[in-house]
């Protein structure tokens, strides 16, 4: 085992059983700051380590990628690697062509993005999680293998790296120790994105070796194609489970509900994560109430595709995306709805409106819920008081709504005006930390994965939180809320409190946006948020 | 004459190549959307946002300040915006040798201009009684010092740093560290054969004759530099020192480029265009590429 900050990027081939262990978290702010109040990291059992990749840093992201049992396959598995990478720089890829050769060819190895990434702070500056640790890999074995510079000149023009199976499989699980966020994009003076590099690597693994963790692909892309979720709701199911939501809310809060589904004449087809209607059912109930409260004509659709807004191919898989996201439009189309509004999912908003923009032509409009909802409180079509909302309320910046598409201040608008004790965190807007679930992290949780994700990944947005409560945290009987517009983050925000007991502790909560919106209704006779009662 | 073979060839080269290369990326596929916030040319959405802040913003004109677009670029292109911002002690450095480079190329253009003044009968000289010919000269002068200077300090310590830092040895390869050194080892015999005349007299006097073809006589130090300028000249612009092409596109192809897929936009045509494409290369996952026979 090496110490980190001797690690080289030519170490990946190294035959060492793990190449650095984590040791050196920052500090979390208080109250998290006293001994004792973390518990401290794992090593990997040792049964995983003869089964799967744990000679990275010794966590496993690809539950899928498993140790060869002779040399033949060892060498299949560099094979195919290697033709891999070789059509990520071909026509079959034609899609990112441009953007990855320039990212590729271009660094001038600065270092400036380094900072900017939350995952190598988090991790105290350890090299393994540079930015562009893991693109200088892929730039080593590349030159090695498909460049004349690299085969004439070797070593003096970075081609030095041995490539076995451990190069090459602990190069597919760093690609999975980022997020995706492209916060390090910003910074690079030369316009250069490594999360393009990484998501490349996950490419190749899936799109030619296919290997891609399990609740990604198998349970993710693949089940969303046969059944239409990721969720493995069936239609049946979804109809009950709208059934039930609307019995429950009468129940609770007096409200005759009724999801408009299949509507014929809609205006607004609404797309939600579907793993709401399962974990956080209260968010489609408040956004029911909140369309319906400001006349929307809209609806659901039980189509299979149709009521399920995500699209994991958008992390690891080109293919998978593409499939999955003209699948979605045909369905809304054949719906025959003026628009679709996308719900609080970042990654549905980003796969829908962003990546599918340019995967066909002639699509239904979409747009962001964000400024619907802003709309419907700045026109006063929504009565609202926002005294029953009288909390500290922080609002985390989903990555791929705000520094991916510019949609930054619809969402922060309605807090102001719904919440008196809103406060931002710093930094926040298109300067905002990923919250450490994004590009599948917060799906992803075999093996001993959930520790790097709520432990690292996660870190320094959990300070980031713990900064914008600062002075209220240890006031048990005001509830604090971090407001996660997206599935995804909510994700990580659940793993995050679970971990640190912070609900318990210091009645940290967290929730979307719509939730606080109804809970200011003020024709709602009773909290809509539960921890209120 | 070989020498003025050489210093035009090498201008032609680093030209040609440059253009090239920018003509090859523009040239390049059609690709995906990849924007980054904020994006300058948003217009009315300065605090990093974009067209999609609004409701049916499809209906919506999109306006965007291409002004805005291009002083952006300029900030980056004339000060280095990000790394100024980002990581101050590198631009220091970083920064001292690209205003250098600008500089020298001021100072080179003047030596031309200079050259030409002085073909024509104007003097070039701090007791010139023509205005020109004195601007030319004190500005050669003020170019030519600090150009050099802060070329030759910034790609030093450049090197320097690359070479002593944990951090960055671990990235660099030998053939980096041989840019900065081929940059520099050009600089420093540029500062021995000019600076002997510290009024560039010489060096408006080599100028000309390499502009006009006329033989001279050169020393060894002279013909040493003429042809390091000659390889860096061609070695930058295939190396990845082009950045200057790169950049561009990196930001106004890639992470500006938010324009929508609207009907009847060129956008869609471009789809339009992308999707009749059949690649020569396919994936080979199994889930991919569907067995051919189904399973008995
Ligand atoms: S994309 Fe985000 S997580 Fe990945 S290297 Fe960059 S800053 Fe770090
Ligand atoms: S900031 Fe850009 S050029 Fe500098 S090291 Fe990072 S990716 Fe490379």
């Amino acid at each position: 085992m090496l110490d980190q900050k001797d690690l080289r990027p030519k170490d990946m081939g190294r035959s060492d059983e793990q190449l650095i262990k984590l040791d050196n978290l920052i500090p979390l702010l208080a109250p998290y700051d006293k001994p004792g109040m973390e518990s401290p990291l794992t090593d990997p059992k040792p049964a995983w380590k003869e089964k799967y990749c744990t000679s990275l840093d010794g966590y496993i992201g690809i539950d899928t990628l498993t140790r060869p049992k002779s040399k033949e396959e060892e060498d299949e598995f560099v094979r195919k690697f290697l033709s891999g990478l070789e059509k990520i720089f071909s026509d079959a890829n034609n899609g990112v062509l441009q953007p990855l050769l320039l990212s590729f060819e271009y660094c001038a190895k600065c270092n400036t993005c380094s900072d900017a990434c939350h995952i190598y702070t988090a991790a105290g500056n350890n090299e393994l999680y540079r930015p562009i640790y893991r693109s200088e890999v892929l730039r080593k074995i590349v030159k090695k293998y498909f460049t004349t510079s690299g085969k004439l000149l070797g070593g003096f023009v970075g081609a030095d790296i041995d490539v076995n199976w451990e190069t090459i499989a602990r190069l597919g699980e760093l690609a999975y120790r980022c997020n995706l966020c492209r916060r390090c994009a910003q910074t690079c003076p030369l316009g250069l994105d490594n999360a393009i590099l990484t998501k490349e690597i996950r490419k190749i693994f899936s799109q030619e070796m296919g290997i891609a963790p399990t609740p990604l692909h198998t349970k993710g892309t693949m089940l969303q194609i046969k059944t239409g979720s990721s969720t493995g709701l069936s239609k049946p199911a979804f109809l009950d489970t709208l059934e039930f939501l609307e019995e429950d809310t009468e129940e609770k809060f007096g409200i005759k509900l009724k999801f408009p589904v299949d509507k014929k004449g809609a205006d607004i087809l609404v797309l939600h994560n579907a793993g709401e209607f399962m974990a956080w059912p209260e968010n489609p109930v408040a956004f029911a109430i909140l369309f319906d409260a400001a006349g929307l004509n809209w609806t659901l659709s039980s189509e299979i595709m149709g009521y399920d807004s995500v699209n994991y191919g958008l992390w690891y898989d080109d293919v998978q995306a593409k499939k999955i996201a003209t699948m979605q439009m045909k369905v809304a189309k054949d719906f025959g709805v003026k628009r679709l509004v996308v719900a609080e999912c970042g990654h549905a908003h980003k796969a829908s409106m962003i990546t599918a923009d340019r995967m066909g032509t002639d699509r239904l409009p979409v747009e962001s819920c964000l400024p619907l909802l802003w709309d419907m409180v700045k026109s006063k079509r929504l009565i609202l008081d926002p005294s029953k909302n009288n909390f500290p309320v922080t609002l985390h910046d989903p990555c791929n709504v705000v520094r991916q598409m510019g949609i930054v201040e619809p969402q922060r608008n309605v807090l102001k005006a719904i919440c008196p004790q809103f406060r931002e965190m710093t930094p926040h807007g298109v300067d905002n930390y990923c919250c450490g679930g994004g590009s599948g992290f917060a799906i992803m949780n075999s093996a001993n994965f959930p520790e790097f994700r709520t432990q690292v990944a996660s870190r320094v947005k959990f300070n980031q939180i713990l900064g914008a409560f600062k002075g209220t945290m240890e006031d048990t009987s005001t509830p604090k809320y971090i407001c996660a517009p997206c599935s995804n983050c909510k994700g990580a925000m659940r793993g995050l409190l679970e971990h640190y007991d912070a609900t318990e502790k210091y009645n940290l909560q967290y929730g979307g946006l719509v939730e606080l919106m109804v809970n200011a209704l003020v024709s709602l006779k009773k909290p809509f948020l539960e921890f209120l009662e | 004459m070989i020498l003025s073979i050489i210093a035009y060839l090498s201008i032609v080269l680093f030209v040609g190549i440059s253009v090239y290369k920018a003509y090859q990326f523009a040239g390049m596929p059609f690709h995906g959307r990849m924007d980054l916030y904020p994006v300058p040319k948003e217009k009315g959405y300065e605090h990093g946002g974009s067209y999609y802040e609004e409701t049916a913003w499809w209906s919506k004109p999109h306006e965007v300040s291409h002004m805005r677009e291009i002083i952006e670029m300029l900030k980056e292109i004339i000060f280095i915006k990000k790394l100024f911002e980002n990581q101050r002690p590198f631009w220091w450095i970083s920064y001292a040798l690209h205003l250098g480079i600008y500089l020298i190329m001021a100072w080179t253009i003047l030596l031309v201009i200079g050259a030409m003044f002085e073909l024509n009968g104007i003097l070039v000289a701090a007791d010139s009684s023509s205005i020109l010919g004195l601007l030319v000269f004190y500005l050669s002068i003020v170019t030519g010092y600090i150009g050099l200077a802060l070329a030759a300090l910034g790609s030093g310590m450049l090197f320097l740093r690359r070479a002593f830092d944990n951090t960055l040895k671990k990235y660099t390869t030998p053939q980096e560290y041989f840019n900065l050194l081929l940059i520099f080892v050009a600089l420093i015999t540029g500062i021995f054969t000019w600076g002997n005349d510290l009024s560039f007299g010489y060096a408006r006097e080599v100028t000309g004759n390499l502009v006009t073809f006329t033989p001279f006589v050169a020393d060894g130090l002279l013909t040493l530099h003429v042809v390091l300028v000659g390889i860096m000249l061609t070695y930058i612009p295939i190396s990845k020192m082009s950045h200057y092409v790169g950049k561009y596109f990196t930001f106004h192809k890639v992470l500006w480029d938010n324009n929508p897929n609207l009907k009847g936009s060129g956008v869609e045509q471009q789809v339009k265009n992308a999707a009749s494409f059949r690649p020569t290369t396919s994936w080979s996952a199994p889930h991919i590429k569907p067995p051919v026979a189904p399973e008995k």
